[in-house]
C-alpha cells in the first residue's frame, strides 16, 4: 500500500490559561507529519486559529494528553506558562 | 552622577518589573548606527567577547547617557559592564531560534543582571527580529521546558528603529524569528551586573507615587506605579499565576526601594 495513503498524525500543542478546555489559549504549536517540517516563532502578527482548546475540538482535533495536575505545587513559585494539552488529527497528508 | 533626566520614572520602573523589559530609542550622533552596521557587515569571523575591540564605536552606545540612565535606574549607580558580549549576526535565510533563557534561572527578588540588546539598523518583521515574552521573567522554567511552545499570546517581536537599545531581565523568555530578508540582521548583546544592594531608589523616584489608591476602574491602564504593579498582567495569565507574580514583583520593588538594606 502506498505510504502516502496512510493517515498520519498531526500534532497540536495548546497551552491554556487554566486546565479548563474553555479557557484562553496562551501558547500554540502545530506539527505537521511532513519530513523536514519545522516550527517557527512569528516575527510579525500571528493569526491565532483557536481561542480555546474547545475551539480546536470543535474543529475535529482530539485531545491525546491532558495537563498533569498532580505535579508538585507551589503557591509562591511560577513555572511553565499555562496548561499543556496535546491534540491530534489523523489525516492523509497529500 | 548621570544626568537625572535620563533616569527612569516610577512608572517606567513598575512597567519594567511587570513586563521584564525596557526599550530605549537612543539619540546617537548622526551616522554612528550606519558606521557600526558597516563595520559589522565587513567582519568575516565572530570575535566573541572581543566584538568591542573589533568595533570600538560600540562603546559609544553602551556609554550613552540614555543607556546609563536606564541601567543605573534598575541596577544602581555602580553597575558594571560584564566582559561577556556577543554579536548575533542573523544571515539571510537563517531559521528561527526557539524560546530560551541564556543560562539557568536567577529566580529571586534581586535584579542583579540585565541583558542589553543593541540594533544598529532598523529591524523589520522579515529580518528575524528578537521576540520576547513579557512577564515571563519570574518563571522558574528551564529552557527545555519551553520546547513545546512556538507562538505565545502577547509575545513582542522587537521590530525596532535603528539605534534601539532593549534592556531585558536576564530570565525573560526570548527567541528569534527567521530571517527571510536579503540583509544581515545585526544585534549586539551586552550583559550588565549589579554590584551592591540598593539603599535608596536609584531612579527618579517620587515618594508620593506610592500613595496612590488602587484604581479598580483603570487597573493597569492607570499611569502610576501602584496600579501598574498591582494589575499588570501582560500575558493574561490565570488568577493564581497573577497573584504569585504580583507578590514577586512587589518584593523586587521593595528591594529596589532599599527596604531590604534598611532591615
Amino acid at each position: 500500500m502506498d505510504d502516502q495513503a496512510q493517515p498520519r498524525q498531526r500534532l497540536l500543542y495548546l497551552h491554556a490559561r487554566t486546565p479548563s478546555v474553555f479557557s484562553d489559549v496562551l501558547g500554540y504549536t502545530l506539527i505537521e507529519p511532513v519530513k523536514g517540517f519545522t516550527v517557527e516563532i512569528s516575527g510579525g502578527e500571528f493569526e491565532w486559529p483557536y481561542v480555546s482548546v474547545h475551539d480546536a475540538v470543535v474543529d475535529g482535533w482530539q485531545i491525546v494528553q491532558f495537563p498533569h495536575l498532580q505535579s508538585p505545587f507551589s503557591d509562591t513559585e511560577l513555572d511553565i506558562l499555562g496548561y499543556e494539552f496535546i491534540l491530534q488529527k489523523m489525516e492523509v497528508i497529500p | 552622577m548621570n544626568d537625572a533626566k535620563y533616569l527612569l520614572s516610577d512608572v517606567d520602573m513598575a512597567r519594567f518589573l511587570v513586563n521584564g523589559y525596557h526599550v530605549v530609542e537612543l539619540a546617537l550622533p548622526d551616522g554612528l548606527n550606519e558606521q557600526i552596521a558597516e563595520e559589522l557587515d565587513a567582519l568575516t569571523a565572530n570575535p566573541g567577547d572581543a566584538i568591542t575591540e573589533s568595533v570600538p564605536a560600540l562603546w559609544r552606545v553602551v556609554e550613552h547617557p540614555q543607556v546609563r540612565g536606564a541601567l543605573i535606574s534598575i541596577l544602581g549607580e555602580d553597575y558594571t559592564v560584564n566582559s561577556h558580549r556577543h554579536w548575533h549576526c542573523k544571515l539571510p535565510g537563517s531559521g528561527d531560534m526557539q524560546w530560551h533563557q541564556d543560562g539557568t534561572n536567577n529566580r529571586g527578588t534581586t535584579i542583579d543582571r540585565l541583558l542589553g540588546l543593541y540594533y544598529p539598523h532598523t529591524i523589520t518583521a522579515d529580518m528575524g527580529p528578537t521576540v520576547i515574552v513579557p512577564g515571563t521573567q519570574f518563571r522558574n522554567a528551564p529552557t527545555d521546558r519551553m520546547a513545546t511552545y512556538t507562538n505565545i499570546r502577547g509575545q513582542v517581536p522587537l521590530t525596532v528603529r535603528a539605534g534601539t537599545f532593549a534592556i531585558t531581565h536576564y530570565d525573560l523568555w526570548h527567541g528569534t524569528a527567521s530571517n527571510r530578508s536579503g540583509v544581515k540582521r545585526h544585534m549586539i548583546k551586552f550583559l550588565f551586573n549589579r554590584t551592591r544592594e540598593n539603599e535608596a531608589p536609584s531612579w527618579n523616584h517620587d515618594p508620593e507615587a506610592l500613595n496612590r489608591a488602587r484604581d479598580w476602574g483603570a487597573r493597569d491602564k492607570a499611569q502610576d506605579a501602584v496600579n501598574v504593579l498591582a494589575f499588570g498582567n501582560p500575558l493574561g495569565v490565570s488568577q493564581s499565576d497573577h497573584y504569585k507574580e504580583r507578590t514577586i514583583r512587589q518584593a523586587c520593588w521593595q528591594e529596589l526601594l532599599g527596604q531590604r538594606a534598611a532591615n
